[in-house]
C-alpha cells in the first residue's frame, strides 16, 4: 500500500519518462517493447471501459509506472500501460526502479519483502491515488505455481524440493521444464493483466467492470 | 562475443542484471568464497544480453570452463531475459 504522504508529487511525476523516452534511453529489449507494443491484446470491450474509468470525476488521469528495461515481465506489461495511456488520455510517466527506490518502497509486493516490477499506479487528476497493479497477472502467479507442481512431478522430484535444496543437476532440469511449460501462456497472462487492471479500477471507483 | 572456447577458458562467466537478487546472491557467494569468475552485466548491453540468450532464458547464468552451463539460484528461479 503506498504511504500516508507519498513522495509522489505533482513535480516529482513530471520528471519521469515519457513512454518514447523510456524505450529511446532502454540499453536492451528495444525491439521487445516495439514488438510487444503491436501485439497488446486490448479488445474494445477493455477500452470502453477504460475511457469510462477516466472520465469518472474521480478517475484515473496519470499513471505512473515502475520499470527496468531489463525485466521480462517489463516488456510484456509496460507497452500494455503505455497502450491504455494512448486509449484514454492518461498522462504515463515511466521510472527506473532502481534510480527511485523512495517510490519503489511504497508499492512493494510481497508482504513487503519484493520490489517486484513492473508496477503501474494510478493517481487522479490532483494525485490521489486510486490503485495500483504489479509484476504480472494472478494467473500467471497461479500458472507458475502449477507448472513448478507439474515439471517436479515430471522429474520425480518430491514435491517439497526447491530450488534452494536441489543438486546442481535437477535444478537445471527443473529449470528448463518449467520455462518449456510457462512459455505458450505468456499471450494470455497479458489478457489477464489487462482485466485485473480494469477490475482494480472499477473498485476503486466504484461502477462496474464492463464496456 | 560468446564465451571462448572452452579450452581456453579458465574460470566460469557469469551473466547477470545487477538489479535481480538472485544474480546479486551469486556474486556475493562466489566473491566470499574467493571463486575467480568473470561478471557479464546483460543490463548494460544488447549484445551482451543475446549473447546471454544463447545460454538460457533466466539469468544468472553460469558458463563454466567444462562447458557445463547452469541458469538460477538459490531458492528463486532469477530474472527471464
Amino acid at each position: 500500500m503506498p504511504a500516508i504522504t507519498s513522495v509522489v508529487t505533482a513535480a516529482r511525476f513530471a520528471q519521469g519518462f515519457t513512454y518514447a523516452d523510456f524505450v529511446a534511453q532502454a540499453a536492451v529489449n528495444q525491439d521487445k517493447f516495439v514488438a510487444n507494443g503491436k501485439t497488446v491484446p486490448l479488445g474494445e470491450q477493455d477500452v470502453a471501459f477504460l475511457r469510462k474509468a477516466a472520465a469518472h470525476p474521480r478517475g484515473p488521469a496519470k499513471m505512473l509506472a515502475l520499470a527496468e528495461a531489463w525485466c521480462g515481465d517489463v516488456y510484456r506489461e509496460l507497452p500494455t500501460a503505455a497502450r491504455i495511456a494512448e486509449a484514454t488520455g492518461m498522462e504515463l510517466r515511466v521510472f527506473l526502479r532502481d534510480q527511485n527506490l523512495d517510490i519503489m518502497d511504497e508499492f512493494l509486493s510481497n508482504d513487503g519483502k519484493s520490489r517486484a516490477i513492473p508496477v503501474f499506479v494510478f493517481y487522479t487528476k490532483e494525485f490521489e491515488y486510486l490503485t495500483h497493479w504489479t509484476e504480472r497477472s494472478a494467473s500467471a502467479h497461479a500458472g507458475l505455481a502449477a507448472a513448478m507442481k507439474e515439471a517436479k512431478e515430471k522429474l520425480s522430484l518430491p514435491p517439497s524440493a526447491t530450488f534452494a535444496t536441489l543438486p546442481d543437476k535437477d535444478r537445471q532440469a527443473l529449470l528448463l521444464e518449467l520455462v518449456a511449460r510457462v512459455r505458450p501462456f505468456t499471450d494470455q497472462w497479458r489478457r489477464d493483466a489487462i482485466q485485473e487492471i480494469s477490475q482494480l479500477l472499477a473498485n476503486a471507483l466504484s461502477i462496474p467492470n464492463a464496456g | 562475443m560468446p564465451v571462448e572456447n572452452k579450452s581456453t577458458v579458465t574460470r566460469p562467466v557469469v551473466y547477470t542484471i545487477r538489479g535481480c537478487d538472485s544474480c546479486v546472491k551469486l556474486v556475493k557467494k562466489f566473491e566470499a568464497e574467493g571463486v575467480d569468475f568473470e561478471e557479464r552485466r546483460v543490463e548494460l548491453s544488447q549484445v551482451t544480453l543475446e549473447e546471454a540468450r544463447g545460454y538460457g532464458s533466466l539469468v544468472p547464468i553460469v558458463v563454466w570452463p567444462d562447458g557445463r552451463v547452469e541458469q538460477g539460484f538459490g531458492d528463486s528461479i532469477g530474472c527471464f531475459i
